[in-house]
């Protein structure tokens, strides 16, 4: 288990500000944020490249804020491979074992059983140069994790790659990581990978962690409207609460009125709905507990297997493209929007939304 | 071949290409010259000779030695300022580049007034004396021809993220350890080409070491200081064979500088 408290490092460009996490045993925790939000420093100071300016990591119990990198017992894979680039693949992931004086035969049984269940056992006598990119990341891998570190940090080990690869890739490092249980660390700006792959998320901005919780917590019921913005919630609406029976919320937008679960009993807030949790149809849906709005369609934008709306309500919904085609959507088209009261996320519309 | 506008860029093409054939044939005809002004009989008895063979030896070594000093000087060094923030780097590395634009001669000067001073002469007292020595040879090239050696270190180990060492690091490696395994064999060819300019140069420096070394016959006679005195008393044999033995060190260095210096600049 990773505890890190209060830490803080200025490096200039990037920072963190007051990061406190908790991660557990065998989790497979993702930090999610966009570029320079200080991710990549976060994961080099837990490695103990660099050492905070203020603050404390404890690993398993112990307090490691001030020991050298080599005697934490973290293994670290990066965007970029950074394998050796004159030591064979064998020797690349030999690498660690050999500088903890173990014998040669071991080594190679190790290496032996690693690349076989990393199916990279046929690239040993090659030179890094000579791997394609998701080659070289597997290689990287398994010379983090031969050592079998406590921690594993993977600091955007995906965005070299092409899409195909991620997608081969990202389904690996879940197997591995259900095989072998490593707690992992995996810092990235990508939404996909932390859905597919996070048992929890972080959202880091700006140097802070501003929300944790399970990838349904994060990407439904973000804390606040920048977090909304950056996870993709692109209804975001001004409202006030009219009135609340028994945990349902009446909200008022101008023109319409929402439903939406939630305690608030007054107030200005701010309404957060995924486009994806808005169904398109050409009847009113009737039930209780469900928001059917009336619109029309002024824009349709093509994104292959997803066709994203815009209504002349302000709403944006996507539907697949099977779907369009169905309900014969097009530019002028009146429909409705429908979507569930609990699809809707309503936060108070303050400035103390951080947590 | 290339000439989408016509004929007009044509005669560029062949007015330009003109000129870097004369040049290189004006480079060419000096070293023939050189080489064929004797008979070849001759030229081997003068390389055979005992004077020319104490140059040879003694320009190899002082070079050798020179180069090991510029090589064990600037890794830390050229590490530093590659690596690290700290007050005065910028001013550091300006320093650090004097003696690439100083006339060789002014840093003979300098070295040979230093080795004037109380310290020098300290120094010398303590069997470091440089004065008229081959060991002023060797501090002259030294003075020399660290910068080059410097400035293709600082820019190898620039070029090499140093995530490399970080990664090194977590993996089990000290400090220490992560450069000399990690950080130096990925500078080899760096390190490779910066011995060949810093070796060669070396061999061919002259003005630095005759302030410093003085021409004194079969004791600070390297070769370019043997094509200097021959030449000036009139043995055109022993220069010829001296400047022909430099002639080949210099193709044989830029060959291999060609060769390994694909990550390398000098400047």
């Amino acid at each position: 288990m990773i505890r890190i408290e209060n830490l803080s490092k200025d490096l200039g460009e990037f920072f963190l500000q007051d990061v406190s996490l908790k991660i557990k045993d065998g989790e497979y925790f993702v930090i999610l944020g966009p570029t320079g939000a200080g991710k990549t420093i976060l994961l080099e100071t837990i490695a103990g490249i660099y050492h905070p300016d203020k603050g404390r990591i404890f690993l398993n119990g112990h307090d490691i804020t001030n020991i050298p990198p080599r005697e934490r017992n973290i293994g670290m894979v990066y965007q970029d491979y950074t394998l050796f680039p004159f030591l064979t693949v064998e020797e690349n992931i030999g690498f660690g074992l050999k500088l903890r004086r173990i014998s040669k035969e071991e080594i190679k049984h190790k290496v032996d059983e690693l690349t076989n269940l990393m199916s990279v056992s046929h690239l040993l006598h090659r030179y890094p140069g000579t791997l394609s990119g998701g080659e070289q990341q597997k290689v990287a891998i398994a010379r983090a994790i031969i050592t079998r570190p406590s921690v594993l940090l993977l600091d955007e080990p995906l965005s070299a790659m092409d899409l195909r690869t991620q997608d081969f890739l990202r389904e690996e490092l879940r197997r591995i990581h259900h095989i072998q249980k490593l707690t992992s660390v995996h810092v990235t700006h990508n939404q996909t990978e932390a859905i597919v792959l996070a048992d929890r998320i972080a959202v880091m901005m700006n140097g802070e962690i501003v929300q944790v919780g399970t990838p349904h917590d994060i990407f439904s019921k973000p804390l606040n409207e920048d977090i909304a913005t950056f996870v993709g919630v692109e209804n975001i609406l001004d409202g006030e609460i009219r009135r609340n029976s028994d945990g349902i919320a009446v909200i008022d937008l101008g023109d319409i009125e929402l439903d939406a679960i939630s305690d608030y009993r007054e107030g200005e807030v701010k309404i957060f709905v995924r486009p994806e949790d808005i169904l398109i149809s050409k009847k009113m849906q009737e039930s209780s507990a469900r928001n059917s709005i009336r619109g029309k369609i002024i824009k349709m934008t093509n994104f292959g297997a997803v066709i994203r709306l815009q209504l002349d309500n302000g709403l944006i919904a996507s539907v697949t493209k099977l779907s369009a085609e169905d309900l014969g959507l097009g530019i002028g088209k009146e429909i409705y929007a429908s979507f569930k009261a609990t699809s809707v996320h309503v936060v108070k519309k303050t400035e103390g939304n951080e947590i | 071949m290339n000439n989408p506008t016509g004929e007009g860029a044509s005669k560029i093409k062949i007015g330009t290409i003109l000129f870097s054939l004369l040049l290189a044939v004006f480079i060419l005809v000096q070293l023939i010259c050189v080489v064929t002004h004797t008979t070849l009989p001759a030229l081997i008895t003068s390389i055979l000779s005992e004077e020319i063979q104490f140059a040879i030896k003694l320009s190899l070594t002082t070079a050798v030695i020179s180069t090991i000093l510029c090589i064990a000087i600037s890794i830390p060094a050229a590490y530093a300022l590659a690596r690290y923030n700290f007050f005065g780097k910028s001013l550091v590395n300006t320093i650090l580049d004097v003696p690439l634009a100083l006339p060789p001669l002014v840093a003979g000067v300098g070295l040979l007034i230093f080795g004037m001073t109380s310290f020098g002469r300290g120094l010398a007292e303590i069997g470091l004396d440089f004065v008229f020595t081959p060991l002023g040879i060797i501090i002259a090239q030294f003075f020399v021809n660290v910068p080059f050696m410097f400035r293709i270190l600082r820019g190898t180990f620039q070029s090499i993220n140093p995530r490399y060492e970080h990664v090194a690091k977590t993996l089990g490696c000290t400090e220490a350890q992560a450069f000399w395994h990690v950080t130096l064999p990925m500078s080899k060819n760096g390190l490779l080409s910066g011995s060949v300019i810093t070796w060669s140069r070396g061999i061919g420096e002259f003005g630095a070491a005759l302030m410093v070394a003085g021409a004194t016959r079969m004791q600070t006679e390297t070769l370019p200081i043997a094509l200097y005195l021959n030449m000036s008393c009139g043995e055109l044999d022993l220069a010829i064979a001296a400047a022909t033995i430099l002639i080949i060190i210099s193709l044989v260095s830029l060959f291999a500088f060609e060769r390994y210096g694909g990550f390398a600049r000098v400047f």
